[in-house]
């Protein structure tokens, strides 16, 4: 059976979540977990490390649309980023990079996250 | 023997009794102190046989009852108590109402033939009911019902009995000295062989021990008290010689039954607690394979582990610590209160040095700061794990109040008690699973059912057009749906119409991924009778889906219209794997932009969604596919991938539809064998005014001869 497991680490106020294994319809419930938990936790800038998932469904995709509209009003945002090729070739197909922003780095991800921070302040 | 016979006997018996009684009263008012030997053996033989019948009578309405050994005990102490009593009371009473009784009984007034009658009588059924009662002790746990032993005894009393008659002539005294001497040594030998002490608990072995030297003591007074002298005595001997006799005798076997009872109890006492736990191990052992067997409901089963663990262990209170994610919550608790129960297992298991004890253990609550809060004063506790696959899911726990503590006997016992309730807990856990997946297995049925009359049931044919349609359905439905709409099917012969399809796929598996198709139907198959555009028809599904989709679920989807007149395609696709085009020795990507359906209802979705018109050229492939395809996994767990299907499409470009999608679904059957199908797998070929090279009949004629017989000859146009 293929496996599936998550990671988080926090870095200042952005949440970094980390992905690996098959996130698909049997596991995609530990990754609605890790976003109850953070919303929970009124952690609200998260980003979404794909840098170790190596397949991704549409019950794993749905995920990401079940929490994203709770976090935006929140003045946060889901922020993906270090998708492998095929990973990010679903994501287009359905036409998230509209909905999402995808980064090539995670870097770059939690520096969006801190340009924000400055231009609220 | 039915009842009914049984009740004719003790109707019989008891005719005897009374009948011989009346003799026995008959003969006693007329002879009561002829002294000649005839009438004497007369008298003994009637009172004999009175007490015989009484036996018999008492027996038979005895032996229908099962007694317990301490009530058989108790009735014997009360009824020797009775004797003691009645010889205190009568030996005050008699001689005031009579005088001498040595004299009065030489001359008895009426009067008196009527007391000491009655009297007799009395007594006789009380030392019958004694003789009874010590049978049954005898016989109690005995594995025969008869022996040999005790016949003998029973036989010797008779004899001595009888032949104390002889006491007249003192020179054949020898004769009834020599029974009443082997008697007693029957006696001793038979009251040796008590073998239910073992049986009965320690409670009852302490009580016991009292009883029976209460007992032993009021047998020797009874015995003793019967002294020539006495004037109970000489009534009864005077009354009969041989009934005197037989109540010294049973007053003997009494007295040195219960003499050798206390001592063998007394030798009991120290092993009796390790025989009792022993017993209730045995006990328990038949409560473990009806646990195992019978109990299947969790709290059913949970409640009767801990009931089950006070008895195995002596224990006070008993409850079960169950791990719900990680925490250890107090359940099915006996004999304890909730907060008694949670505050033990805050302090044993949200200690800090705690790590999980996979072997049983005892806890001391001495130093438990907070044990004055305890409503009970506990004072030790066993912990035991129940394991299911080396997984601690819970612990048995089972507490002493007071100075009492545990030992490493009792921690055993509810050692391997809890491997059973392991054993019985996995059961229950593994039936409810299969329960489980039964509902779901008969859940997805249904769910297979829906898409299965959802999908077209066959594929449509048009003069330019063929259409060649596969669906495998995955074990859990995918989610997969295509549909064919034949557009201005009313026109009249001549003019051609147009032609719908569409390709979606539901996002999520079983029974809601089928609901969800259904409904995706109904939209499409609607707004396709009203709609050309596939892009407004896109729009419009999404609009409509709005209303009804979760927002984790959406829906990827390609819509396309054929026009047969116009020869073009137009295509929208919302999110949906790209349609293939195969035209002149090359596979093209249609890869119009949009997202999918149920992702964004703002006019994001509308402003990114493109149509795309192509021109169809003769033998042009149009190729609809969902990624159950694309990503059928080998054993490897590599995916089929984009490369592989379109190098079959080119490689077949030249075959009908049929041929092509079978070739297809041939090479993906044998990349994925031994690897069960994880997604629903669809796929559709359109061949536009496709011309048949006759030669492929010479070159594979058995299998092009067929598919013309079924019908494709109208592609050779």
């Amino acid at each position: 059976m293929a496996e599936f497991n998550t990671s988080v680490k926090d870095q200042g106020d952005v949440s970094l979540l980390y992905l690996n294994g098959y996130l698909d319809a049997h596991t995609a419930s530990v990754l609605e977990n890790n976003f109850s938990d953070l919303i929970a936790k009124d952690k609200f800038k998260i980003v979404v490390n794909f840098k170790d998932l190596v397949y991704i469904s549409s019950a794993g995709l749905g995920v990401f649309m079940a929490f994203i509209e709770k976090i935006r009003e929140n003045n946060g945002d889901i922020k993906l980023t270090s998708m492998s090729d095929k990973v990010y070739n679903i994501f287009d197909l359905l036409g998230f990079p509209l909905l999402y922003e995808i980064y090539k780095s995670e870097d770059e991800a939690v520096k969006k996250f801190e340009e924000i921070n400055k231009l609220e302040k | 023997m039915n009842l009914k016979s049984i009740r004719i006997k003790h109707n019989i018996q008891l005719q005897l009794l009374l009948i011989s009684e009346g003799i026995l009263f008959i003969y006693k008012m007329f002879f009561y102190s002829d002294t000649s030997f005839l009438l004497k053996m007369l008298n003994e033989i009637i009172v004999f046989s009175t007490v015989l019948f009484m036996v018999l009578y008492a027996n038979d309405i005895f032996s229908e009852k099962k007694f317990t050994p301490l009530s058989l005990v108790m009735n014997l102490g009360i009824l020797c108590a009775v004797i003691f009593l009645a010889v205190l009371f009568s030996d005050s009473l008699l001689p005031v109402l009579f005088g001498k009784i040595s004299d009065t009984l030489k001359n008895p007034d009426f009067f008196f033939k009527i007391i000491s009658f009655l009297y007799v009588l009395f007594f006789a059924a009380i030392v019958s009911q004694l003789f009874l009662i010590l049978k049954e002790l005898h016989f109690l746990k005995q594995k025969r019902s008869s022996s040999i032993y005790f016949t003998t005894m029973v036989w010797f009393f008779i004899l001595a009995s009888i032949t104390s008659v002889l006491k007249f002539f003192p020179e054949l005294s020898y004769i009834k000295n020599t029974f009443f001497i082997i008697s007693i040594i029957l006696i001793i030998f038979n009251s040796i062989k008590i073998s239910w002490i073992a049986f009965i608990t320690k409670k009852e072995k302490l009580s016991l021990l009292l009883l029976s030297v209460i007992i032993c003591a009021l047998f020797f007074v009874n015995l003793f008290g019967s002294s020539h002298e006495n004037s109970h005595y000489q009534i009864f001997s005077g009354f009969s010689t041989s009934l005197g006799e037989f109540y010294i005798i049973i007053m003997i076997y009494g007295a040195a039954y219960f003499a050798v009872l206390f001592f063998t109890t007394l030798f009991h006492i120290p092993t009796a607690e390790a025989f009792d736990r022993k017993a209730q191990e045995v006990s328990s052992l038949q409560y473990f394979s009806k646990l195992i067997t019978q109990v299947l409901d969790f709290n059913e089963l949970t409640e009767t582990i801990t009931e089950i663990a006070l008895k195995v262990s002596n224990a006070d209170a008993a409850w079960i610590v169950w791990k719900y994610e990680r925490i250890f919550k107090p359940i099915a608790h006996k004999n304890i209160g909730y907060i008694d129960a949670e505050l033990i297992n805050d302090y044993i298991f949200r200690n800090k040095s705690f790590t999980e004890a996979h072997s049983s253990f005892i806890q001391s609550l001495e130093r438990f700061e907070k044990r004055s809060q305890l409503n009970e004063l506990y004072s030790t506790v066993i912990i035991a794990p129940i394991k299911t696959h080396n997984e601690i899911r819970g612990y048995l726990a089972v507490t002493k109040k007071g100075d009492f503590i545990f030992d490493d006997e009792d921690k055993s016992a509810i050692d391997t008690f809890s491997d059973y309730a392991s054993v019985a807990i996995e059961n229950s856990r593994l039936l409810e699973e299969s329960i489980e997946k039964e509902r779901l297995e008969k859940e997805l049925d249904v769910a297979r059912e829906i898409q299965r009359k959802i999908l077209p049931s066959k594929d449509p044919v048009y003069e330019k057009l063929s259409v060649s349609s596969v669906f495998i359905p995955a074990f859990e439905v995918g989610g997969d749906y295509y549909d064919f709409f034949e557009i201005d099917e009313d026109l009249p012969t001549g003019q051609e119409g147009k032609f719908g399809f569409v390709i979606a796929d539901v996002s999520g598996k079983g029974i809601s991924a089928a609901f969800i198709m259904a409904e995706i139907k109904g939209i499409f198959e609607s707004l396709s009778k009203t709609i050309e555009s596939p892009r407004e028809i896109l729009i419009k599904a999404n609009q409509i889906l709005k209303r009804s989709l979760d927002r984790k679920n959406f829906v990827s989807a390609a819509y396309g219209l054929i026009d047969f007149k116009r020869e073009v395609i137009s295509i929208a696709r919302a999110g949906h794997c790209p349609l293939l085009l195969v035209r002149e020795g090359k596979v093209d990507n249609i890869r119009p932009q949009g997202m999918g359906l149920g992702l964004n209802y703002g006019d994001q979705f509308q402003l990114f969604l493109e149509e795309i018109e192509l021109d169809l050229h003769e033998n042009d492939m149009i190729v609809l596919y969902t990624d159950g395809i694309t990503e059928a996994k080998n054993i490897d767990m590599e995916d089929f991938g984009e490369t592989k299907f379109e190098k079959i499409l080119l490689d077949n470009s030249e075959k009908s539809a049929d041929e092509i999608s079978n070739e297809v679904i041939k090479e993906i059957t044998q990349f994925s064998k031994h690897i069960t199908q994880h997604d629903d797998i669809t796929l559709v070929i359109l061949k536009w005014k496709q011309k048949l090279k006759i030669v492929s009949l010479g070159e594979t004629p058995g299998l092009d001869g067929m598919e013309i017989k079924n019908g494709r000859i109208q592609h050779l146009s």
